[in-house]
């Protein structure tokens, strides 16, 4: 698990990241997250979505930030973390695009707060698979899904433009 | 606000900050309340320029002119967060040894002409061209980037995109000697890369004639 401060709101707590591979229970975990289950503390994202750990440090900074002025479009700070992602205003379509499916094998865990040795026994309890750290993710990513998730112009070809046009996207969602 | 954002510029609309951002070096640029106005109309129109210069960016970025990506826009406290551009700008750069070569300052001039043509296609106005609001990047051997969109705003009109370019001839023939050719190096590229630049340019020369402000007389 890595963990990365809040810049603009240190006083939250860190945003703790924990990657998990070869996940074995994800249509349970899914199945918790339909009913609402409150046990479940931590954000989950499919990671082949996510190009840079900036990507999801930004989603979950924002959600942070919503939270703090009362300001949460979705039901709770899990939601909104994944939600964020997502560059439309439609909730249920961004929660399903960006969140776990059922055939999930690989996903990202996010929490914001908490003390680090807790919520990695929470997150390592919770999800069935094997944990290792954001950096140490190689996976290839869904390049297909990225492109028509945050209709990226076909012309932009280079990574580091294709995360540009991504971070973009997240940014402008609240002020389309 | 971020506690150890380092203020780098203060203008009379914004403060920018360089801050750490989500592991990365970003800049903030924040517009301040202006006390002479009404509370609720300053209000209004502080948030209303926050949203039009991340737009104005973001519109920029999707039709890959190369801008500062933007991170996260805070309208409650008028705070825009975007990617810091590490480099010189070209007003720095002119007075280098390798910006007096005319080699140089045509590569330059090349690429702020086809910038600022596509910009104009995608029906942005700058609103404040000037060699300052042009940045070189240091990761790419110093293509341009543009800059600074406080005062920018959508328009189609032929006038709105001369008067850009009179902005930023000014700026040239003030701060800059001997920059005629490279401005006229500028206008070439931008001739090639705007799509309505045959109109654009031919009002850039009643512009010329009459200054930025037009007359209301009559």
């Amino acid at each position: 698990m890595e963990s990365f401060p809040i810049d603009t709101l240190p006083s939250v707590g860190d945003i703790h990241l924990a990657c998990f591979t070869g996940v074995r229970n994800a249509a349970d975990l899914k199945e918790r997250l339909q009913v609402q289950d409150k046990s479940l503390t931590f954000a989950m994202v499919e990671s082949n979505l996510i190009m840079d750990v900036f990507q999801i440090l930004l989603a979950a900074t924002k959600a942070a930030q919503d939270n703090e002025s009362g300001k949460l479009k979705t039901q709770t700070l899990s939601s909104e973390i994944v939600y964020n992602l997502s560059p439309t205003n439609n909730i249920a379509e961004s929660l399903k695009r960006f969140g776990i499916t059922e055939d999930t094998t690989s996903l990202i865990a996010v929490k914001i707060g908490g003390d680090p040795d807790e919520v990695l026994e929470d997150m390592s309890n919770t999800v069935d698979g094997n944990l290792i750290s954001f950096s140490k993710l190689d996976q290839e990513k869904d390049m297909e899904k990225l492109r028509k998730f945050y209709k990226i112009d076909p012309k932009v070809t280079d990574d580091k433009a294709i995360l540009n046009w991504i971070i973009g996207g997240i940014a402008m969602k609240n002020v389309q | 606000m971020i506690h150890n954002a380092q203020l780098i510029k203060q203008g009379a609309e914004a403060k920018v900050y360089l801050a750490p951002f989500c592991q990365r070096q970003a800049i903030i640029k924040e517009r301040f309340a202006k006390a002479y106005r009404h509370p609720t109309l300053d209000k209004k129109l502080t948030s209303r320029r926050v949203v039009q210069e991340a737009r104005c960016l973001n519109r920029c970025q999707k039709a890959l002119i190369d801008t500062p990506t933007v991170y996260m826009v805070d309208l409650e406290n008028s705070l825009i967060y975007m990617e810091y551009i590490e480099g010189i700008s070209v007003r720095e750069f002119l007075v280098t040894a390798e910006g007096e070569t005319p080699e140089a300052q045509s590569r330059v001039a090349k690429e702020i002409g086809t910038a600022l043509g596509k910009m104009h296609n995608i029906e942005v106005v700058h609103g404040d061209l000037t060699t300052s609001n042009l940045m070189m990047r240091k990761e790419t051997g110093g293509s341009v980037v543009l800059i600074d969109f406080g005062l920018s705003y959508v328009s189609n009109l032929i006038e709105d995109k001369a008067v850009d370019l009179y902005v930023l001839e000014r700026a040239f023939t003030s701060t800059h000697p001997n920059t005629e050719v490279m401005f006229a190096q500028i206008l070439e590229a931008y001739g090639e890369s705007s799509k309505a630049a045959k109109l654009i340019l031919k009002k850039l020369e009643d512009v010329r004639m009459r200054g930025r402000k037009r007359s209301m007389l009559g």
